[in-house]
């Protein structure tokens, strides 16, 4: 018997013929298949800590101390979802979010039409070598060369006392501190973002272009009829991804600055995590919070990938 | 920039402020080598009068303490030795001061055989700046020295906290782990019960006299070095003064005719005076740890060192009035401007450095860094002088001082090591506890001659190899009474030692001064929130009405139950202060 042709064109192949017919390329794939299944499926296990109160030094390794923790059922949900500090962390999580959405995302589709329009092989390798280089420097620079230009002992703020005006401080400010984020967001990974949106625009027929300009479309109208068409599948792809990833706003950056701002303004969900399970060792009670941040995660993903299709996008995937 | 030099900047870089209010920096490599503990003079009379309390059995978790008769059981004897007498004698609780090189000549032995079976063992210490390669020099020295094949694994120090718990959590724990006071949060305490071996049957009573060195250690630092009823822990002694002391440009403050300050206002007016932020001058650091000195708040670098018996009850710092005048004061600062802006940063690197280049003129940390600095500074700045200044008291006149802990660092012995793995690590704690003047003593701090040092002048000066490879890490392990010994610096070291001195005849002991007290694990994680609360508020990010509100919960919440757990410990056991 056979499958409906649009499901699969090809004919039905025994189990085992399949197996010994692919047997080089599932081999293959094991080694990827076990870094999965060991760092990324096995761990998710260790979650059941969530429900206990565990101590890992119970038991002779961080293991079996799982069998010999007590279960506590959900009491660690009900001491997350009453601390104060954790809805902390979602607000300030969330409003991350939202402005690295408005603000972040549209900035390297700009950047990727920019450097499209570049015709000179020369001057648009150069301009993308400059987009793409601080990607690669760590947190702990930009950081660093953000204060050396902006703190109160910065360039900027000593240039002005030397003229006989008041310095300032931009990195100690809690107040500007979710713009200061976004602002070193953009500086250092606008450029990265820049390189799918550059494939999709090189996937882009030429001849649409030229029709285009026959039909007498200018510049504008060219950019606005067919490349940004021809882009809205990668932006909705991205959209529903960062959507998805929506509760994770950046740990190594945040947690580097959050002495200068405080947590108040620089706590997210994924510090607190680490602050609660690796600095006060309360394992359970960070996982519990993890768990929940996993779980809306989930939401916001399936959201999303719904609002995608109902655009009539292709979404992360379709059923 | 020291290798091993300890910033109080940042957090991360910060290890005396553990999970705890803590105020203690961890000892760069030099306050390492240079401060040893005192206590002895202290503790002689006063052993501690405590018997256990909550104690249930010999083995699970126990929270309280154990002193007096139950701790008269375990404790070593104490066997005091003296191979050179101390130029500067301890007193008032400071360390004994050696100002003097000796001559590798008239170098004494203090072990009388290698004691080590040549065992292999590995051992895990927290390092501050680039640790030496495993197989250098100056470890195989030791480790022939001493008999043993010991493989370090340096950690780093500053985040040493999060690799201890999860090496305790996994089933491969080194033979031997160096535990500092200050990473004693969260679950480690139990883990330390749980995971570690009691060396009272080789140590308690008579049987550490086959360990001369070890039984040359203070008492109360054997005290502090009980866990869960168990003598656990291989004490590095300290002297029980406050180790944090306000450091001055010296030479800076003469050239300019700046007067020391004498209270809390005299101390703003001069930074005032001092600050000329176009100038990219700044009078001080973050100075909260000296204002805790300066008004008189209880220790806050040990939960247990926080809780005082006032007029029969008991208070813990944080509910005292000076509390919240040092943090108001240390907020004046920050709002005068008179801070260096990195400080608020506090994610910008070395204190210190700041301190050295002149853009920061007053600045605190351990009081190693007098020696430590100065040494640096040398070779760079011939010009530059710093000197500690004596606390002033709030209100004018001297300051009320509270002791701090005679131990904050252990080694301890994995339990289920077999016999010979114990044998071998009391070989190196006995080898790396050898008075000044041995030559133990010397190889641990010097390495070997002619190849981590050269003799110059009847002074021993380390070579490039003796500064990369010449580490703290073995006198983790364990250390003699506490001394400082500079001999290039004799006048530095006599100074540290007399200003010591001064600041330890106004220290007084609280409560549960010297004593490890475990708490019940429900009331652990209570005080969490403090250190990062102090730090927004004396930045402005809190007001002082948030503290008190923070204050109010923490009673709530199990502040006044944990003072009633307290009490009873208190009373069921008796003071260890006097």
């Amino acid at each position: 018997m056979r499958k409906p042709p649009t499901t699969d064109r090809r004919p039905r192949i025994p189990l085992g013929r399949r197996l010994r017919r692919d047997r080089t390329l599932l081999l293959m794939t094991v080694p990827a298949l076990v870094l999965v299944l060991v760092f990324n499926h096995l761990p998710i296990l260790g979650n059941v800590v969530a429900f206990q109160d565990y101590d890992p030094y119970v038991s002779t390794n961080g293991v079996t101390a799982m069998l010999e923790s007590p279960w506590v059922g959900l009491a660690q949900f009900d001491r997350v979802l009453s601390d104060p500090s954790f809805w902390d962390a979602v607000e300030n999580t969330l409003v991350f979010f939202l402005l690295q959405l408005v603000l972040f995302f549209p900035v390297p589709i700009a950047l990727a039409l920019l450097v499209h329009s570049l015709l000179r092989p020369r001057i648009r390798a150069f301009v993308q070598a400059v987009l793409y280089l601080p990607h690669f420097f760590s947190w702990v620079i930009v950081i660093t060369v953000f204060q050396q230009i902006f703190g109160g002992a910065g360039v900027i703020a000593q240039a002005l006392r030397e003229r006989g005006h008041e310095g300032f401080d931009l990195m100690t400010d809690p107040g500007l501190f979710k713009f200061l984020v976004t602002a070193e967001g953009i500086w250092k990974d606008a450029g990265w973002g820049v390189i799918v949106f550059l494939a999709a625009l090189a996937a882009v027929d030429q001849s649409l272009y030229e029709a285009a300009a026959m039909d007498g479309a200018d510049r504008w109208r060219r950019t606005w009829h067919v490349t940004l068409p021809a882009l809205r599948p990668v932006v909705a792809l991205l959209l529903v991804l960062r959507v998805g990833d929506a509760l994770t706003v950046g740990f190594e950056q945040l947690l580097l600055q959050r002495d200068a701002v405080g947590p108040g303004a620089a706590e997210v969900l994924d510090t607190f995590v680490w602050w609660t399970g690796l600095r006060s060792q309360d394992f359970s009670y960070a996982a519990a919070a993890g768990l929940i941040k996993g779980l809306v995660g989930l939401v916001l993903v399936l959201t999303a990938n719904k609002a995608a299709h109902l655009m009539g996008e292709q979404g992360v995937y379709r059923k | 920039m020291t290798p091993n030099a300890v910033s109080t900047g940042s957090r991360r870089t910060e290890p005396g402020r553990g999970s705890e209010p803590g105020r203690e920096p961890a000892p760069s490599r030099r306050s390492v080598l240079a401060t040893g503990a005192v206590a002895a003079a202290a503790i002689a009379g006063g052993a501690p009068l405590l018997t256990a309390c909550g104690a249930d059995g010999d083995t699970g978790r126990k929270d309280g303490t154990t002193s007096g008769k139950e701790a008269a059981k375990i404790l070593p004897a104490y066997v005091p030795s003296e191979v050179v007498p101390a130029d500067v004698p301890a007193a008032h609780g400071s360390a004994a001061g050696f100002t003097r090189a000796i001559p590798s000549a008239e170098l004494k032995p203090s072990v009388a055989e290698k004691k080590g079976k040549g065992g292999a063992l590995t051992v895990m210490a927290p390092f501050w700046g680039t640790p030496p390669a495993p197989d250098n020099p100056y470890y195989k020295a030791m480790n022939e020295a001493i008999g043993v094949q010991a493989a370090w694994q340096n950690q780093d120090g500053n985040v040493y906290d999060q690799k201890l718990g999860a090496v305790l959590a996994s089933s491969d724990i080194p033979d031997l782990v160096v535990v500092p006071g200050w990473n004693l949060g969260g679950k480690i305490p139990s883990a330390i019960d749980a995971k570690f071996e009691d060396l009272g049957p080789y140590l308690s009573g008579d049987k550490v006299k086959a360990y001369p060195n070890l039984a040359a250690i203070p008492t109360d630092a054997w005290q502090r070095s009980i866990f869960g009823g168990k003598l656990r822990g291989l004490p590095m002694p300290a002297s029980y003064v406050t180790n944090i002391a306000p450091f001055y440009r010296k030479d800076v403050f003469d050239a300019k005719g700046w007067q020391l300050p004498k209270s809390a206002d005299e101390f703003l007016a001069l930074a005032k005076e001092i600050t000329s932020a176009k100038a990219k001058v700044w009078a001080c650091a973050d100075m909260t740890w000296t204002a805790w000195n300066m008004f008189g708040v209880l220790n806050g670098s040990d939960k247990a060192l926080g809780w005082h018996l006032v007029d029969g009850k008991l208070v813990n710092r944080i509910e005292t009035p000076e509390y919240l005048e040092a943090l108001e004061w240390t907020r004046k600062l920050f709002d005068a401007g008179v801070v260096h802006p990195d400080e608020k940063a506090q994610n910008q690197g070395d204190t210190s450095v700041r301190f050295t280049s002149g853009q920061c003129l007053i600045y605190n940390n351990d009081l190693s860094h007098w020696y430590g600095k100065t040494a640096e500074m040398a070779a760079q700045n011939p010009t530059f002088a710093m000197a500690a200044m004596d606390i002033p008291g709030h209100a004018g006149g001297t300051p009320q001082l509270w002791a701090t802990n005679p131990a904050n660092i252990w080694s301890f012995v994995r339990k289920g090591a077999p016999k010979s793995v114990i044998e071998d690590a009391l070989a190196i704690a006995d080898f790396t506890a050898a008075p000044y003047g041995t030559e133990e003593r010397m190889l641990t701090d010097y390495g070997v001659e002619g190849v981590h040092h050269t003799v110059k002048d009847g002074l021993p000066v380390k070579t490039d190899a003796g500064n990369q490879e010449v580490s703290s890490s073995w006198m983790f392990v364990a250390s003699p009474a506490p001394y400082i010994a500079h001999p290039d610096m004799p006048e530095i070291t006599k100074a540290q030692v007399e200003w010591q001195q001064r600041m330890g005849a106004l220290t007084r002991k609280s409560s549960f001064y010297g004593l490890t007290v475990a708490e019940p694990g429900r009331w652990t994680g209570l005080m969490n929130d403090f250190e990062q609360l102090e730090k927004d508020i004396v930045r402005g990010r809190k007001k002082l009405s948030d503290m008190q509100q923070a204050v109010a919960e923490w009673k709530t919440k199990g502040g006044d139950q944990l003072r009633d757990w307290y009490k009873k410990l208190l009373d069921t056991t008796g003071s260890a202060a006097g």
